[in-house]
């Protein structure tokens, strides 16, 4: 059952989910040369994570579908994300600070958990 | 494109200053409770882009035509942000936002401009916003035409995501600036052409590393010395790092690593590094440019194989590695090297001819 159905809310979290995806895709698809050319850790690295940006893409079209399970994995997902961003952003290795890193891996998982946390999204 | 351009900076500034006024209009505008709030989110983010279109604007006045394609993009990303009840707002923005994307990537590939993280920042906001334009959403009143927007929001945005990362990564690595001529790595900012003196300098650092690590061409030496292998030894070549030499600036006999070859007849001693202790602190550079140092910077590391890939422009790296950045390094090949005595990196046909013979 669909409580506010044109808040947009679960939309606006498949946009993100479905973005956060290609970001993963892509982030796969970049470890192939490395693996090709004698990094033989990246090959599967890169397969988990193409594997990853499905299932991240399945979850945007679970919530979509107002699925609670979708729901809760996604608030999962976006949680490790996040902790993950806090920890390397704490430590000293020279994470990545730019705008784009802090977009991707601090703002976009911040905001698909602010829109699923809301249970009007899901209902199902 | 890790770096923010000091004449885009003033973009960052303006795109977030314009937030606070787009979400007041489309608070206050008359029919936004009639549109889905994808629609009201999209107007926002369009607020953004076209604010960060016009803070270009002022620093880019020497460039008559750009800076007039920056006033209508931005004018025009202004305008549809707060039209979002017109009958064809998805199909103007989605055109907007498209031509804006497919331009951009042309202006780059032309070498207009060089990506930043002014504009890839922006760039994924308009990949955004273009999503959250064509999203069909439930119980949306009117003719939603929903197959022609699964379709194109289906088709579009994966390809105009995978084509502006692909170009802005491929002119990146194609079209490096001075100081990013290796990937992953920056390097020391130094004079053009090396002096004299600066030649001499260099030599002199070469002569005394060489003679000082000349007892490790024996590995048991170099372990005896407290130096360790950093990596896997089945790899073509390993660094060997000694953590009580951490704090030596440019050492000759207390370099904090050396680089092995790992061949068939045991390791073989390639050359010295030396390493500073912090992020973006550069040694000494009495070569200038003979002997800048460089900081590997952006890398995705996994501890599995202790191995290495590059951090793509969208600020990922795979699944089980980290980004991770680490201080400035100067390396003193012992061995004939075809890039140089102080090359970034070894030859891998030096390498495999070490390990053949």
């Amino acid at each position: 059952m669909i409580k506010a159905e044109s808040s947009g809310r679960a939309e606006t979290v498949f946009v993100l989910l479905f973005m956060q995806s290609l970001f993963w895709l892509i982030a796969g698809i970049s470890a192939i040369p490395f693996a090709l050319t004698g990094e033989v850790f990246m090959g599967p690295l890169a397969l988990v994570t193409m594997l990853f940006a499905l299932l991240t893409c399945l979850v945007g079209i679970g919530v979509l579908w107002r699925r609670r399970w979708a729901r809760g994995i996604a608030i999962a997902i976006e949680a490790v994300c996040l902790f993950g961003s806090a920890a390397l952003l704490l430590l000293p290795l020279g994470f990545n600070r730019g705008p784009v890193s802090l977009m991707v891996n601090v703002l976009l998982p911040v905001a698909v958990l602010l829109l699923v946390r809301r249970s009007d999204a899901v209902s199902a | 494109m890790f770096d923010i351009s000091p004449d885009h900076a003033i973009a960052l500034y303006t795109g977030l200053l314009a937030v606070p006024p787009a979400l007041f209009f489309v608070r206050r505008r008359r029919g936004r409770g009639d549109v889905p709030g994808t629609m009201l989110a999209a107007s926002v983010l369009m607020a953004m882009a076209g604010a960060i279109h016009l803070g270009l604007v002022w620093t880019h006045l020497g460039e008559p035509i750009t800076a007039a394609l920056f006033v209508l993009n931005g004018v025009a990303y202004l305008v549809l942000s707060q039209i979002f009840t017109w009958r064809w707002w998805r199909l103007a923005s989605s055109a907007l936002i498209t031509m804006t994307l497919l331009g951009y990537s042309g202006f780059i590939v032309l070498g207009f401009d060089s990506p930043d993280q002014v504009a890839l920042a922006t760039k994924l906001l308009e990949l955004t916003t273009l999503g959250l334009v064509l999203v069909p959403v439930r119980g949306e009143p009117g003719r939603p035409r929903r197959a022609w927007r699964w379709s194109a929001l289906g088709i579009a945005v994966p390809l105009l995501t995978l084509m502006t990362v692909s170009v802005v990564w491929i002119i990146d690595l194609a079209r490096p600036d001075a100081q990013h001529v290796h990937a992953g790595a920056v390097l020391q900012q130094t004079n053009g052409t090396a002096t004299p003196e600066q030649l001499a300098a260099a030599q002199r650092l070469y002569d005394e590393t060489v003679a000082a690590i000349a007892p490790y061409r024996d590995w048991h030496v170099a372990s005896a010395a407290g130096y360790r292998p950093g990596g896997p030894l089945d790899q073509p070549s390993t660094h060997w790092m000694n953590q009580r030499y951490a704090a030596y600036v440019m050492d000759a006999k207390h370099p904090q690593g050396l680089v092995y070859a790992n061949t068939k007849h045991g390791p073989v001693l390639l050359g010295a590094m030396f390493q500073m202790q912090h992020l973006g602190q550069f040694g000494p550079d009495p070569g200038g440019p003979l002997t800048a140092w460089h900081q590997h910077q952006n890398i995705c590391f996994t501890p599995f194989g202790a191995e290495f890939s590059l951090m793509t422009p969208t600020a990922t790296c795979p699944i089980g590695a980290i980004d991770l950045s680490v201080p400035p390094m100067l390396h003193v090949w012992i061995v004939d090297n075809p890039s140089g005595k102080f090359a970034v990196d070894i030859d891998s046909k030096v390498v495999k001819q070490i390990d053949q013979g």
